[in-house]
């Protein structure tokens, strides 16, 4: 009997419908103190005073951090790739972003807590606020962030660039340019578990924090990198996680747990509220993408120029990496000989963005994809015909030189187009995914096509001696 | 105040105006009803009060002071799952499992209600929960079949072909 | 003051794994001495079903029975390193990782196994629990004995441990090329949506996805078809529905509630059609390439042109919602014409909004 290909039930199946699978909340440890963030109510300030004595003062609060309270305050998430870190866990000379941690306390119930927040005394000097990231590199726009508009470390440059071919000779050979704006929203990841994590102090001296993250491994990294302990000392325990998304990444409450819990010699447990978890976690980016196609009457895509703009909230967090991922699919799944690509992660004074289904590639897809219509109708042509035309065939060549070696595009187009009843002219509905010749492989196309017969990796016609293996 | 869940009576401590959501799963550890919001939008903290399916984040348990309440964990074991839990285990009705409690209870106040009820109405009787991971396809398939009688194994079967499956096409010209 | 009906198409593709940056996973596996499979992932189950897939994978891997096989918790003590369940790797880069595992585990089986047996190890192989000699299957002994005779007989543990790690991907800073693949896999997918929009109040209603799907390998298919399903209605969402900003840029009136905060609902339940397509992946756990990113990629623009099909609008500026429907029928703005160009939603632009035509953002070196 073979499991692979098989409906078997799901392994946590039983579990999850006698009610018995475990979240984070649902780990019961005697004397868990309840945690609650005080946050910044501006966009962007300064901030001029903190004063917790009060808060401390309550009775039944057990522990209240600051900034101070960080050993190393200041964490990026590519850090380990040699990018500085440009956050810090706790706010401490300003805000920058409405709802920023600017202190934490763990109390005996959530009532108690809710009233140390309360409690604590900040004093900000506000300033003006960046919200569209279209005019936030104006040479007149305020800067908030340290690197000033933009991220700056692609290396020498401010933006990720994909350059390939002659993208300015495919415009003047093109027959029409269409050009279009595409703006996908940020919008909230809504697990049904919101943020959480419980942190416990160990007889040992070690530190068990049960959390909700999607990468055990990352996660203690960060927490590790901010407590400078060793990775010996903590022991991250996960379970199921009740809906991540991409949410549950960003390691939001682990950290201040534990600081917490090292402070009282207690456990402490952060759930965030559901007004928390709309409304402060981070979110998908809104991108702000504009698109220029160089097309044949016959609707080849000669070529294409994009500039994306990624709207990163406050700290650069993944963004970087999704703008990267981004640049690598930008041509979608057809073939497109000639591009020139620049993509922007730009700083603006809402909640940092990060990963989430999809990232990266799902704003790209949205606004390709959008647009390949657009240009169909410009040129006169079947949408789907036309995507049959350049999608990826075995050989071709992405815009960062990889080989496709087995791509399925003419099949998924040709199978949805068949069980959609939707009718295609003979030639488009024989297409396969084989190699370019005759008709479909015009003059343009031919440099971009990688060599037959060898399992190239990647292709790169400006050399030689082509790609590594 | 006394309360009875899942046919067992509890001399409940807590204030008068404490959710029902948090005397269950704080004061008495019964953690099947989960806090999705606390607001009365995603219905994950559904339970069953004299049979009726409620938001207990928002009923104070004075509310409801002498009442029977019902959880997932009264439906039935995993030896002996009742219909709703076996439907929801056959139709693959949980990913995250986190919504799935508050989906049952309000599957199980349908099913005691009686009487065929089509796929409509159990989109409409459901409206009122959120769930992110699954796209309700699979929880509407298993409470249709709960609420239809239509649950015939208590277990799951293993589907034992080895490669065969209709839905499932392997595009020609790959290797098998 | 009528509704009209429209169809939208998109094709996408996705990347698994994320080697732009380093991502390994490890794992290893133990047999207790009753020959039961104990497996140390450490990837983490959101609820798309790793622990079930991983399982599945092992239980081939090793010839055993699927409910042999025992999945641990994710935790940082026994688990081995997994980068994370994101970027569509848990079944591709997770379930090699464990594949791996489970054939290195399957060797030291075949050892003591032929020793017992005194038949060499290629000329064996397992299924269902048994070692057996290929083509004399009655010359036999099971897993549970060899692992028995393992650790009170020849002092060994058997297990094994297994890492998938594909090189880095650097990349060019100049011109973005690669000579490393940057994923380890692409999956493809296809979508048709239909709609019904109503001009007088510019609401959309989703009435049918058809969802096509190429994942390499479906290790379960109704995991797959969880997936399928669970993203399109995250794409209806994010197409239709969902803005933590509705007044982009504007941070104002963020919904802090279900209800002000617009996630989709049974309210918003279409007709939902899946085609599950396998075209093997060279490398993955038996042909498998991935779904859970990409699932909710090709809806908003299946549903933007399903919209412009139905009432001849483009909506560029997501969700769309009735709003922006019927300032965009009032507006029925055409693109505007400049010898060969065509330029669609030129006040939407950074060259028409900064205050030196974008300069920061179109002057950058070629």
């Amino acid at each position: 009997m073979k499991a692979v290909g098989a409906r078997l039930p799901r392994y946590d199946g039983l579990a999850h419908v006698t009610g018995r699978t475990q979240y984070v909340d649902d780990v019961r440890v005697h004397g868990t103190l309840w945690t609650k963030a005080v946050r910044s109510p501006h966009h962007s300030a300064r901030i001029l005073s903190i004063d917790t004595s009060k808060a401390e003062r309550l009775p039944g609060v057990h522990a209240v951090i600051t900034a101070a309270d960080v050993p190393h305050n200041v964490y990026g998430h590519l850090e380990a790739l040699g990018v500085p870190g440009d956050e810090p866990l706790i706010a401490q000379d300003e805000v920058r972003w409405k709802g920023q941690v600017v202190a934490a306390v763990a109390a005996e119930s959530e009532e108690i807590a809710l009233a140390a927040v309360e409690a604590v005394e900040v004093t900000y000097e506000e300033r003006e606020p960046v919200f569209d990231i279209r005019i936030a590199s104006d040479p007149d726009a305020p800067t908030f962030h340290q690197w000033g508009s933009t991220y700056p470390h692609f290396g020498p440059h401010n933006h990720r660039r994909v350059r390939k071919g002659d993208v300015d000779r495919a415009f003047e050979d093109a027959d029409l340019i269409v050009e279009g704006v595409y703006r996908p929203q940020a919008i909230e990841h809504v697990p049904l578990e919101t943020q959480v994590a419980l942190a416990v102090p160990e007889p040992s001296g070690r530190l068990t924090i049960y959390t909700c993250t999607q990468a055990m491994y990352f996660s203690m990294g960060v927490v590790a990198a901010h407590l400078q302990w060793p990775l010996a000392k903590l022991k991250l325990i996960g379970g199921t996680v009740g809906g991540g998304f991409g949410g549950k990444v960003d390691t939001a409450t682990e950290t201040i747990c534990a600081l917490l819990a090292i402070k009282a010699n207690k456990p402490v447990k952060w759930r965030f509220t559901r007004e928390e978890e709309f409304l402060v976690s981070s979110t998908r980016a809104p991108w702000h993408i504009e698109l220029k196609d160089a097309v044949t009457k016959d609707g080849w895509i000669l070529g294409r120029r994009t500039l994306t703009l990624h709207d990163a909230g406050a700290y650069a967090r993944f963004s970087p990496y999704g703008v990267t991922k981004h640049a690598f699919h930008h041509t979608g799944a057809y073939t497109i000989p000639n591009v020139r690509f620049d993509g922007f992660v730009v700083f603006s004074n809402r909640v940092p963005t990060t990963a989430m289904r999809g990232f990266g590639v799902t704003s790209v897809s949205m606004a390709t994809e959008a647009h390949l219509n657009r240009v169909a109708e410009q040129v006169g042509m079947d949408p789907l015909e036309l995507r049959l035309k350049n999608a990826n065939r075995i050989g071709d060549t992405t815009g960062n030189h990889v080989v496709m070696h087995d791509p399925s595009t003419v099949v998924v187009t040709l199978a949805a187009a068949d069980a959609a009843g939707y009718q295609l002219g003979e030639e488009y509905r024989s297409m396969t995914s084989e190699r370019r010749t005759g008709e479909l492989l015009p003059e343009h196309l031919v440099a971009q096509q990688a060599p037959d017969g060898d399992h190239l990796a990647t292709y790169n016609p400006a050399t030689t001696n082509g790609g590594a293996h | 105040m006394r309360l009875t869940v899942n046919g067992t009576e509890h001399d409940v401590l807590s204030p008068p105006l404490t959710p029902l959501l948090q005397v269950l799963r704080e004061e008495l550890s019964i953690t099947s009803p989960k806090a999705g919001c606390q607001q009365g939008g995603c219905g994950a903290c559904t339970v069953l009060v004299d049979g009726e399916p409620r938001r207990s984040c928002l009923t104070p348990i004075a509310s409801i002071e002498g009442a029977s309440v019902a959880t997932v964990e009264g439906l039935g074991t995993p030896e002996e799952l009742s219909p709703v839990q076996a439907a929801f285990h056959e139709h693959y009705a949980a990913q995250c499992g986190f919504c799935t409690s508050g989906f049952m209870m309000a599957a199980e106040a349908l099913v005691q209600r009686d009487g065929e009820t089509s796929r409509e109405e159990v989109i409409e009787a459901l409206s009122g929960h959120i769930c992110r991971c699954t796209g309700y396809v699979k929880i509407i398939d298993a409470v249709t079949a709960a609420v239809n009688g239509d649950v015939d194994t208590a277990r799951v079967e293993v589907d034992q072909s080895p490669r065969g499956d209709e839905a499932v096409t392997l595009i020609p010209g790959s290797p098998a | 003051m009528a509704k009209h009906r429209g169809r939208g198409f998109a094709t996408i593709e996705y990347p698994t794994g994320m080697n732009q940056n380093g991502d390994p996973s490890q794992a290893w596996i133990k047999l207790k001495p009753d020959g039961s499979v104990d497996v140390f992932s450490g990837t983490v189950d959101i609820g798309q079903g790793s622990k079930t897939v991983h399982t599945q994978i092992v239980a081939d891997a090793l010839g055993v029975p699927y409910d042999t096989v025992t999945m641990d918790n994710t935790n940082t003590d026994s688990s081995a390193v997994c980068t994370g369940t994101f970027a569509s790797r848990g079944t591709f880069i997770g379930g090699n990782a464990v594949r791996f595992a489970a054939e290195k585990t399957r060797e030291r089986i075949l050892d003591i196994a032929s020793k017992e047996l005194e038949i060499s190890p290629d000329d064996l192989e397992i299924a269902d629990g048994q070692v057996m000699a290929k083509g004399a299957p009655d010359r036999k002994i099971s897993v549970a004995d060899v692992a028995g005779a393992a650790t009170y007989q020849y002092g060994e543990l058997i297990s094994g441990q297994g890492t998938a790690l594909k090189p880095l991907a650097e990349i060019n800073d100049d011109d973005g090329s690669v000579t490393v693949e940057p994923h380890s896999a692409i999956s493809y997918a296809a979508c048709v949506i239909d709609v019904e929009v109503d001009d007088e109040t510019g609401e959309t209603t989703v009435l049918k996805m058809l969802q096509v799907y190429d994942v390499g390998r479906a290790i379960n298919p109704t995991l797959v078809e969880g997936q399928i399903e669970g993203g399109a209605m995250m794409g209806l969402g994010l197409g239709l529905l969902e803005n933590s900003y509705p007044f982009y840029p504007s941070p104002e009136h963020r919904g802090e509630q279900f209800g002000s905060y617009l996630a989709p609902s049974l309210e918003d339940f279409p007709e939902i059609e899946n085609v599950i397509l396998e075209n093997p992946s060279a490398d993955g756990p038996f042909g498998a390439k991935a779904i859970g990113e990409m699932a909710n990629n090709a809806q908003p623009p299946a549903i933007a042109a399903a919209i412009h099909d139905a009432v001849g609008v483009w909506i560029t500026e997501m969700p769309a919602t009735p709003e922006r429907v019927l300032r965009a029928l009032d507006e029925k703005q055409e693109p505007r014409r400049d010898g060969k160009r065509v330029i669609y939603d030129e006040d939407l632009s950074v060259e028409a909004l900064s205050s030196d035509g974008g300069q920061a953002y179109w002057g950058v070196h070629a």
